[in-house]
């Protein structure tokens, strides 16, 4: 599955359509939907918020083949940044000292098995991978 | 789809998907909240660092004063990202 997405929060409406007409179409059981979900969109606010240039589109691709997911998200002429390398969140921290930002890629990272990030000729891709249990497939 | 209201009982009840899109509604409707109170999320579906990120806010606002937060009826995956993000230490969970 391929799409163009406007760069725009408000498409998330649209990418959890799609998540979810490519679940029923690959009749895979939606125990993994939340964990899809979840990622592609902490991935894509991070792009729309943060990226410096960026076209009016991001595509968004997602994939099924041996009982694992890939999901990817390419952004077209922007400035290089690897999100896989920001600072950790420490999570035991108390009330007071939790800071904003961060908790997203820390979430991303918990919940899929593979993060990648790619960047050749301004062009930035970043793809996740999550592998399905047997009760997902 | 996410719609927040308070219930008779004075019960903040949140149904739907919070993510980053709905976010503003969500701060918008829990800035008005100044003492303890509990969160309902039997309907809510989904939540992302968007939400979460609006309910440390709350949080810590309230603390301020000697009050916080209760959140109920989480699902079993909201369950799950509250432990991933720690929040099982800062919010009182039922």
């Amino acid at each position: 599955m391929e799409k163009k997405l406007k760069r725009e929060i408000s498409e998330l409406d649209e990418i959890f359509n799609l998540i979810d007409d490519f679940f029923a179409r690959q009749k895979l059981n939606d125990s993994g939907v939340f964990a899809v979900k979840l990622a592609i969109e902490e991935l894509f606010t991070n792009l729309v918020r943060h990226n410096k240039g960026g076209g009016e589109h991001i595509l968004f691709n997602l994939d099924v083949s041996n009982k694992t997911i890939v999901m990817s998200l390419t952004d077209f002429d922007v400035e290089p940044f690897d999100i896989t390398r920001a600072d950790p969140v420490d999570v035991s921290a108390p009330l007071a000292e939790r800071t904003p930002g961060g908790l997203g890629l820390h979430l991303v990272k918990s919940y899929v098995d593979d993060l990648n990030y790619e960047y050749i000729d301004r062009t930035m891709r970043i793809t996740a991978i999550k592998r399905l249990e047997e009760k997902d497939v | 789809m996410f719609e927040i209201w308070r219930d008779e009982e004075g019960t903040i009840m949140l149904a739907g998907k919070l993510d980053a899109s709905q976010a503003e509604k969500a701060r918008a409707f829990l800035e008005t909240v100044t003492e303890s109170c509990t969160l309902d999320f039997k309907d809510l579906i989904y939540i992302s660092s968007a939400g979460l990120g609006i309910l440390v806010g709350v949080q810590r606002r309230l603390g301020e004063t000697g009050h916080a937060l209760k959140i109920t009826n989480l699902n079993n995956h909201i369950r799950e990202l509250f432990k991933i993000a720690g929040f099982d230490f800062i919010f009182d969970i039922e």
